[in-house]
């Protein structure tokens, strides 16, 4: 594998894992629920999938469990911010503090084991023989690929192409008139924030089962929050979020070439490197930018909705 | 014939609010209790060991004032955000600057103890302060949230204070990796006939700042439009108040108390700048602002009764629990706050048949 495809595999893969995960997130906050749980949904995630693969069922089945568990946490966040309208940020809190500590508290007994299975790579008969791409993209293993060949896709296929899209942006932007309307606003949020949690968990999965095979505490180590920045950055648009999520990775793959070439650069500032960058990520874009341009959140996010409010 | 029917009422007193938490609190106690059950321990003597090991021992007693004040400080560090409607996510990293900048002063300063606490104090807070500055600048100029910026910075701050402790400050004269030498400025302890064992006088910091805050809060126009400006930003700035400036103030002074801790905790407690030297203080502070209900004596009560949640967690540990169990716990606590805030927002009102009869005919 060359310089360049060996650092693009590598900005796949990271960035593929928090891809997934903003995915997730871009489904709930596009109804206009800001998830704060990603990082405890990651972890919750990543425990389970060790867990699973460990008694037994297929890389798969894992992923598969990992979705489960984000599934039943998420529709027990959707339960209180949608059903009771309980303070978002708080529940989101609760998600990442209680999530993380019940993956370190049941993961114990795995910690530092190598996984019992993993994703192997795929290789993608003639899209594999292309240049750069065929080595960095085309032989990424099963969940990595689908963050960047279905989901992108999938997402705006679905927000932006058809009426059920079109109404779940309404729900996000306008939820009164969306309600007049005769769309079901809170059973769409509970769905998709519910859905959306299942997704940043599979994140969690895909991290243990494709990326690091193996769990231990902390090793989520922030990634959550990145891709709730990510969806920010991307100003809330499924490519702009895949293209943002490239260019996180390659910015996380630039420290393990630096390590790996010996460039001399201590390995404190390299591991700071990916959450100065999402804070310049954040903190660029609205200096250079000044208002307007489609980059704006859904209105109505953080918001409870309340019927006699409209 | 009559009915009953739920009512939503915009604003509850301070009172229902308390009541409401402390309903919650219990409710989650007791589903760690049927938690425990459900792992076969008997949550009745474990609470009963708890709070023996808590409060029946001058030694727990001692814990309990040690591990207090950084939870309090935390507290009212996220609280004084809270009350102009933000949030401080990042006390973790603020506490963890304050803590590297007061080490700074002890390792590299060399003046004499009158004047070396002083200035590691300002040193903390004056580091916790600069660490909150850029997300400040983000929010208020930008526009840009508080919550990620904050909380990114976290990261940074551990990061930074696990390179420092391994690398350029190391100790290396001793054998134990991972943090500095000695720190020589340290907190005085109180008289030894007094019994108060390793308890310092940086334990009189976290009430200290509470009533500051509780009075200015109360009884000063800048507490006044503190509150205006978090609840109101428009009224606010029609009524001619100076709305961005309040806004930076609160968080650069929300800072300034995370970083302070930092430094009570290194000089106090600690005595070496070391990694994980706060233990997730930060993140508990967020629990500890909002059980408080925005009130900066309440945060005293909370800041306790987290750290008897912590001692809680260290004592299970030695049951076989894990030490996130704790964690965990405070989780569960947060989301069932968060329901019982919102809860507490509607009342059930009886129908009487007048109303009933009218809604008919009505109809």
């Amino acid at each position: 594998m060359s310089g360049l495809s060996g650092l693009l595999a590598q900005a796949f893969l990271a960035g593929g894992v928090l891809a997934i995960a903003a995915f997730g997130e871009l489904l709930a906050e596009r109804v206009g629920v800001l998830n704060l749980g990603v990082e405890g949904l990651m972890s919750l995630g990543a425990v389970v999938a060790i867990i699973a693969v460990d008694s037994g069922t297929s890389p798969v089945g894992g992923l598969l469990a990992s979705v489960a568990v984000g599934l039943l946490a998420g529709a027990i966040f959707a339960f209180a911010t949608v059903t009771m309208r309980a303070s978002q940020v708080l529940s989101g809190m609760a998600l990442t503090l209680g999530g993380s500590g019940l993956a370190a508290a049941i993961g114990r007994p795995y910690a530092g084991e190598p996984a019992r299975a993993s994703f192997g790579a795929l290789h993608i008969p003639l899209l594999e023989r292309l240049p750069v791409l065929g080595s960095a993209l085309f032989s990424q293993s099963l969940p990595i690929l689908l963050a960047w060949l279905l989901l992108p896709a999938g997402l705006h296929a679905l927000f932006h192409g058809t009426r059920h899209g079109l109404s779940l942006r309404a729900i996000g932007e306008a939820p009164g008139a969306a309600d007049a309307q005769g769309l079901r606003v809170l059973p769409l949020r509970f769905v998709y924030v519910t859905l959306g949690a299942g997704l940043s968990a599979a994140a969690g999965g895909t991290l243990t089962l494709a990326f690091v095979p193996s769990w231990s505490e902390g090793m989520v180590a922030g990634r959550g929050w990145i891709a709730v920045a990510l969806v920010i950055f991307a100003g809330y648009r499924p490519w702009r979020l895949a293209g943002g999520a490239l260019l996180f990775g390659l910015v996380g793959s630039f420290g393990y070439l630096a390590q790996a070439r010996g460039w001399g650069i201590p390995p404190t500032l390299l591991g700071m490197l990916p959450y100065l960058v999402t804070m310049l990520f954040m903190i660029a874009p609205p200096l250079l930018r000044r208002g307007g341009g489609g980059w704006a959140a859904p209105a109505s996010l953080g918001l409870p909705y309340f019927r006699d409010e409209r | 014939m009559s009915g009953w029917t739920v009512q939503r009422i915009p604003a509850i007193t301070l009172g229902v609010r308390l009541a409401a938490y402390g309903l919650a609190l219990l409710a989650a106690i007791l589903l760690a209790g049927l938690l425990s059950v459900g792992v076969g321990l008997p949550p009745l003597r474990l609470g009963g060991t708890i709070l023996y090991a808590c409060f029946a021992t001058r030694f727990g007693l001692q814990d309990l004032a040690l591990l207090a004040t950084p939870l309090i400080l935390c507290g009212l560090s996220v609280l004084m955000l809270l009350r102009v409607g933000l949030w401080n996510i990042g006390a973790d990293g603020q506490f963890y600057v304050g803590a590297t900048c007061a080490a700074a002063v002890g390792l590299f300063v060399g003046a004499p103890p009158w004047l070396g606490l002083p200035l590691a104090g300002l040193a903390g807070a004056a580091g916790g302060a600069a660490w909150i500055a850029l997300p400040a600048f983000a929010r208020l100029v930008l526009g840009v949230s508080e919550i990620i910026t904050t909380l990114l910075l976290n990261f940074v701050a551990r990061l930074l204070v696990d390179g420092l402790a391994t690398g350029a400050w190391r100790d290396v004269h001793s054998s134990v990796t991972g943090q500095t030498q000695r720190i020589p400025i340290v907190l005085p302890r109180f008289p030894h006939d007094w019994h108060f064992g390793p308890v310092h006088a940086g334990v009189l910091a976290a009430p200290a700042i509470a009533l500051l805050l509780s009075l200015a809060f109360r009884f000063t126009r800048w507490g006044y439009e503190l509150r205006l400006c978090g609840a109101n930003p428009q009224a606010a700035a029609y009524g001619g108040m100076p709305v961005r400036r309040r806004l930076l103030q609160a968080m650069l002074l929300g800072g300034a108390i995370a970083g302070l801790a930092g430094a009570i905790e290194l000089t106090g407690t600690v005595h070496r700048l070391e990694s994980g030297i706060s233990n997730g203080y930060g993140y508990t502070g967020i629990i500890v602002a909002v059980l408080a209900a925005g009130a900066p004596l309440g945060a005293i009560v909370t800041g306790l009764l987290m750290a008897v949640v912590l001692n809680g967690g260290t004592v299970l540990q030695i049951h076989g629990l894990p030490a996130a169990a704790a964690s965990c716990f405070i989780g569960v606590v947060l989301l069932v706050v968060a329901l019982a805030e919102r809860l507490a927002h509607y009342r059930l009102v009886r129908l009487r048949p007048a109303a009933l009869a009218a809604g008919r005919a009505a109809r």
